[in-house]
Formats: structure tokens, sequence, C-alpha cells
């Protein structure tokens, strides 16, 4: 077999091996060992010491073995492993993830989900369908602060699902809002997953979220119009609250109800992106900021006690060595793979189809709809998505343009089964009664909108470049 | 054996946990460069190695805490399916398969890299403080041990599932909002349910 055949079907080993359930980043990395020690084997370099030991006269069994060990390990890979690991260990890029994660870990524990939901609630009362609303608005706001999906869908399950069944909402509408507000937090910045992005595209992060601002506004726009047009169109769906059931507060009063719970978040939020967007800070100073900002906000709720504190810094090790081992495993095998001719064959493959840039970008985004429904975006990004930087520059697409692309798209890994966290999530807290196919009923309208999100991305693309282009020139 | 692995992970998440606490030290070092270099306008010159150093020795001693606590991803969606026993079976083999040839390439060739940063007491050279660096390379040979001790660990709870058919029971530690919330309520449920009948 020639290297790029060994290459592929290195490809084809990992995938199948997926399969067996073993931590994806340590059989990443045995792959790249395996494969590497194959490719960069050197004979000469491996019997060097051995060959001369045995012209000497005498030698003794001790050095016989040690020369032949040391040769063993006389091989390229273990250099370029090294290598690999070390920079995933000084990655300027990825410093900003545990910074952010530690951020979210803090927001998360500082109660002020129910404050945010009854707020948004009290002021968007007259609207139809006030409480998805408030929902909706509270899912995007908390999950955008803290770019982690389960906690943000288990807390609203929990709170905002048995208030809108009591107001007779329809359980599906209810449910529907819940699981897609609760992934916008990967889309709109400063979310980790476009984070995570740069590191595997050498994209600008600060570009990225300049890209992904206005999509990530017309994503939740979209879910806004819908759930208000459907529930004015269909009232039974999300009953008007009776006139009784509603307290008159002044004006005054709300806003200083929103000023004690809305206003401090989303100051937070705007601060780290406005920092980052503005260029007065990095990424990685712009996350600690945030991180101190969410420390002061839970101090001013009350709820920063040393557990809590203590549950975030273990938490966020714990998801951060996840994220990271991840990229030494995946940077190990793709610069093996590459080595070997990997990356060209796939390419010549590709190239083969004779795609147009829309055929190849309808195909990548299927693939990568596809491969949510069984992985995870953190897998999915780390090491599937690099398999497609090569071939963008082919077909004339930016990769910035395609990681808001990927990023829109890996929302629906959350919501189509079998994998669907978001929906399993919010089944395991509801109330009994809740079906899992009424959530998934619910959900179906969610990826509609997120499609044509897609579709309106594809046709101006000036959504996506617009503020990059305008803040960077 | 059940003691050994207890003391493992608890050995591991000792030096995780410990380690943990540098995302604290990274917050207040990095905010407080941003403060001295805005309001008192200078800058540090240490702000920068000590993000990077403080992130990576974060992740990388965490590494064997979280696979402990079997928090590396999975891609599980056929491996849940299995019952206990199989999973243990199929797991001993890949810890052998996967696991330990990988780590040991860490260990040995991470040991060779440190000790040609030692030799000659590296400094950084991605900032003007000039911060020695050969201690953070040091670390890629301490995870690497950590992570064998770990798989050493993993191995003697697959060994102990397949003895008995389930796996073992964790310690109690910290654990994901959403999953303390979903196991309230799975409990509420059942109690509920306990009432009715």
């Amino acid at each position: 077999m020639t290297d790029p055949q060994i290459a592929l079907s290195m490809l084809g080993v990992f995938i199948l091996s997926i399969f067996l359930g073993f931590p994806i980043a340590f059989t990443l990395m045995a792959m790249g060992v395996f494969f590497g020690y194959y490719a960069y084997f050197d004979p000469a370099r491996q019997w060097r010491s051995y060959d001369k030991l045995m012209g000497s006269e005498d030698p003794g069994t001790f050095d016989i073995v040690s020369a032949w060990f040391e040769g063993f390990f006389n091989n390229r890979i273990f250099d370029l492993f090294v290598n690999q690991t070390y920079s995933v260990m000084s990655n300027d890029v990825l410093t900003a993830i545990p910074l952010f994660l530690f951020m979210g870990y803090v927001v998360e524990r500082a109660n002020i989900v129910n404050k945010l939901f009854d707020t948004l609630y009290l002021s968007a009362r007259r609207v139809p369908g006030a409480m998805a609303v408030a929902a909706l608005a509270t899912c995007a706001l908390f999950a955008t602060a803290t770019g982690i999906v389960g906690a943000v869908v288990t807390l609203m399950g929990m709170l905002a699902l048995p208030s809108m069944l009591r107001a007779r909402y329809d359980t599906s509408f209810a449910a529907g809002v819940i699981c897609a507000g609760g992934c916008l937090g990967i889309l709109i910045p400063p979310s980790i997953m476009l984070i995570v992005y740069a590191a595997s595209s050498n994209v600008s992060i600060v570009k990225l979220y300049a890209g992904a601002l206005v999509p990530g506004f017309l994503l939740a726009g979209l879910y806004m119009i819908y759930v208000i047009t459907r529930a004015t169109l269909n009232p039974r769906l999300a009953p008007k609250p009776m006139a009784s059931e509603i307290e008159h507060l002044s004006p005054v009063k709300i806003f200083v109800m929103l000023l004690t719970s809305f206003f401090p978040l989303a100051f937070l939020i705007l601060a780290v992106l406005g920092a980052i967007l503005f260029g007065l800070a990095t990424p990685s100073e712009a996350a600690a900021l945030g991180a101190l900002g969410g420390l002061l906000l839970a101090a001013a709720y009350r709820s920063l006690t040393w557990d809590r504190l203590r549950e975030s810094v273990y938490l966020t090790v714990r998801t951060s060595a996840m994220v990271c081992w991840m990229f030494v495993g995946s940077w190990v095998f793709s610069s093996v793979f590459s080595y070997m001719g990997g990356e060209s064959i796939v390419e010549e493959i590709v190239l083969g189809f004779d795609l147009s840039p829309i055929m190849f970008l309808i195909v990548a985004q299927i693939i990568i709809f596809l491969l949510g429904w069984p992985l995870e975006w953190s897998e999915i990004i780390i090491i599937f998505v690099p398999i497609f930087l090569p071939l963008l520059p082919h077909f004339g697409v930016d990769p910035l343009f395609f990681g808001i692309l990927i990023a829109l798209n890996l929302q629906t890994s959350f919501l189509t089964p079998p994998m669907a966290m978001s929906a399993y999530y919010l089944k395991g807290v509801a109330p009994p009664g809740v079906e899992l196919t009424q959530i998934f009923a619910g959900v179906m309208p969610y990826l509609v909108l997120i499609l044509i999100a897609m579709v309106l991305i594809y046709v101006f693309p000036q959504l996506v470049f617009y503020l990059p282009e305008l803040v960077y020139g | 054996m059940e003691r050994a692995i207890r003391f493992i992970d608890r050995l591991t998440a000792w030096f995780g946990k410990a380690f943990a606490w540098c995302i604290l030290a990274m917050t207040l070092g990095v905010g407080y460069e941003v403060f001295v270099r805005y309001v008192l306008n200078s800058p540090t010159a240490w702000a920068f190695d000590l993000s990077y150093m403080m992130y990576g020795a974060l992740f990388m001693m965490g590494g064997a805490y979280t696979l402990s606590r079997n928090g590396h991803v999975r891609g599980d969606f056929i491996y849940r399916l299995w019952r206990p026993r199989v999973q243990a079976r199929i797991e001993l083999v890949l810890y052998f398969l996967f696991f330990f040839p990988g780590i040991l390439a860490l260990i040995f060739a991470g040991g060779k890299y440190a000790e040609r940063s030692i030799s000659y007491t590296e400094v950084s050279v991605m900032s003007p403080a000039g911060m020695p660096v050969f201690q953070f390379k040091m670390l890629m040979v301490a995870a690497g041990i950590l992570l064998l001790l770990q798989g050493i660990a993993q191995v003697m709870r697959c060994l102990v599932c397949i003895r008995d058919g389930e796996w073992m029971q964790q310690d109690e530690d910290v654990e994901e909002m959403e999953k303390i919330l979903l196991k309230q309520a799975a409990e509420k449920l059942a109690q509920r349910g306990a009432n009715a009948s």
C-alpha cells in the first residue's frame, strides 16, 4: 500500500473505533503514534547504535538491549507527539477556554435565572405568548453568558416549563422554546464553540465573534418571530392570562426589576464582547474580566459561597481537560495523517466529484448535520471539521463563513435524535406527563428555522461579513 | 482491588483539584494585567506567560482526574446499549491497545524533551520577563505519569466490573448542574410513585 492509502485506512480505522466507545482523545493519540511510527520509520535510525555495538568486540547483553531500546525510540513520531502536545499547552487561543468555562460555571451558580425569567415575563406580559417569549429571552441571555447547554435547559425545564403548563400552554410549544433557546449559547458570542473552531481553523477568534454576532441575533430573532406569530395565530397554544391574573405594576417598578436582573447580566456580556470587538482586550483577557464580573455578580446576588466557587473551579478543570486533551490527540493524529498524504488524497477524491461550490457547501453541511446525530459538537469541530478545511480554498469558501454555517448547523445536533441532549435533559426534569415525542414535535419547527437562517446567510453573505469588515477593514 | 482503585482516584483527584485553582490565579493575573495596562498605563511583562502556563498546567494535570470521573468524551451511542460486562471487556482490551502505548510514548518522549530543556534552564521567548519554561515542560511527564496510574485504576475497574457484572460506585464529587438537577427530578418522581402505590 502507498502512504496515502494507509492514511485513508487510518481514518477508516479511527472512525470504526469511535463506535467502540473508548474516550476519543486517547484513541486519536494511539492512532497517531501507531501509524506515525510506521510512517516515520527509518531503519538507519532504528539500527544505527545496535549495529555499531555489534561491530565492537564482546558486547554485553545489557548494552545490546539498551541499544535496541534506544533505536526503538529513535523515531521522529515521538518528537512530533511531544511538539504537538506542547503546542496545545502553549496555544494562546485556547487559553480563553478555561476562562470562559469558569465564567459560565460561576454565572450558572449565581441564582439569576428565576429573577430573570420572572422579570422578563412581567415586562413582556402584554405580548402574545408572553411566557414563551420570556422563556426564550431568558434562555438566550443565560446561554450566551454561560455557553453551556445542559444547565440552561434543565434550569428552565424546572422553572419555566411548569409555569407555562400551569398557564395552560401547549406542551410541545412550551418544550420547543426551551430546547431551542438553550442552544443559542453555542452560536452567540462569546461562545466557547467558536474558540474551538478558531483554534482548529486558524481563523482569528475576534473576526469569528464579529461574524457570528449578526447571524446569532438573526436566529434568535427568527425564533422570537415564530413564537409570537404562532401565539397570535393560534391563541390556544399560549392562552392569554386572565385579567385577574395580571398584576398591575407601574412601569417604574418593572424598570427597577429589570435593573437588578436583566441589565447586570446583559451588561456583563456586552462588556466582554465589546472589549474583544473593539480590540481593547484579547479574548483571553476579556474572558478573565468576564469571570471576575461573574464573581462580582454572584456576590451581588449573595450566592457566592465557598462551595459554589469550589464547584466551579473543579468543573472548569474537568471540562477544559476534556476539550484540550482532545486537541492533543487530534493534532497528533492530523499531522501524521497529512504527513502520509491523507489530506491531499481527500482533496483529490473530493475534487474528482467535480462539485460546484454550492453543491460542496450543501454536501459538507449535510455531513456535519448527520455527524451531529451521534456525536457532540466538540468531537465534530476538533476532529472532523479539520478534514473539510483544506478543501475550502478550492471552492472559494471563506473559512470564517464556513465556521458560522457550522455553528448554525450544530444547533441541530442538540435537538435531533438519537443524541438530542437538549430534549433528553428537558424530559429528565419535566413534570410527569410530558413525553419525549411531544418535545420532539415542539422542536421540529426550530430545525426549519435553523435551515432558513443558513439559507439566508448563504444568499446574503454580508450578514456574516459586514461586521468583521466594518471593524477590521 | 477496590482499595487500590480508590487510592489512585483520590491521588489523581488531589492533583487535578490542586491544579484546578490555576484558573483563579489566571483570572486574577490576567485581570491585574488589564487593570495596570489601562489604568496605570504600565503593562506587566509576565501576564502572557502566566496565562498560558496556568492554562497548560490546568488541563494537563486535570486529564487523569477527568478520566477517573469519566469526563472524556466518548462516542457512546452504541456503547451505552451494551451490558456493563460487555462494556468492561471491550474497554479492558482497548486500554492496552489505545491507552497505554500513547501515554508511555508521552512519558518517555516528554521526558527527553524536558531533560533537554532543563539542561540549559530554558526561559520563555514569548515575553520580556524571561520566565523559565523548563518546569512547564516537565509537567508533560507528570501528567503522563498521573494518566498512567489512572489508566491502571481504570483497568482494575474493568476487572471488578467483569467480576461483579456492574460498574463500581464512584465517590461523591462535584457534578455538572444538569446532572444534579436530573438526579433530583428522578428521585422526586420515584418518591411520588412510591407514595401513589
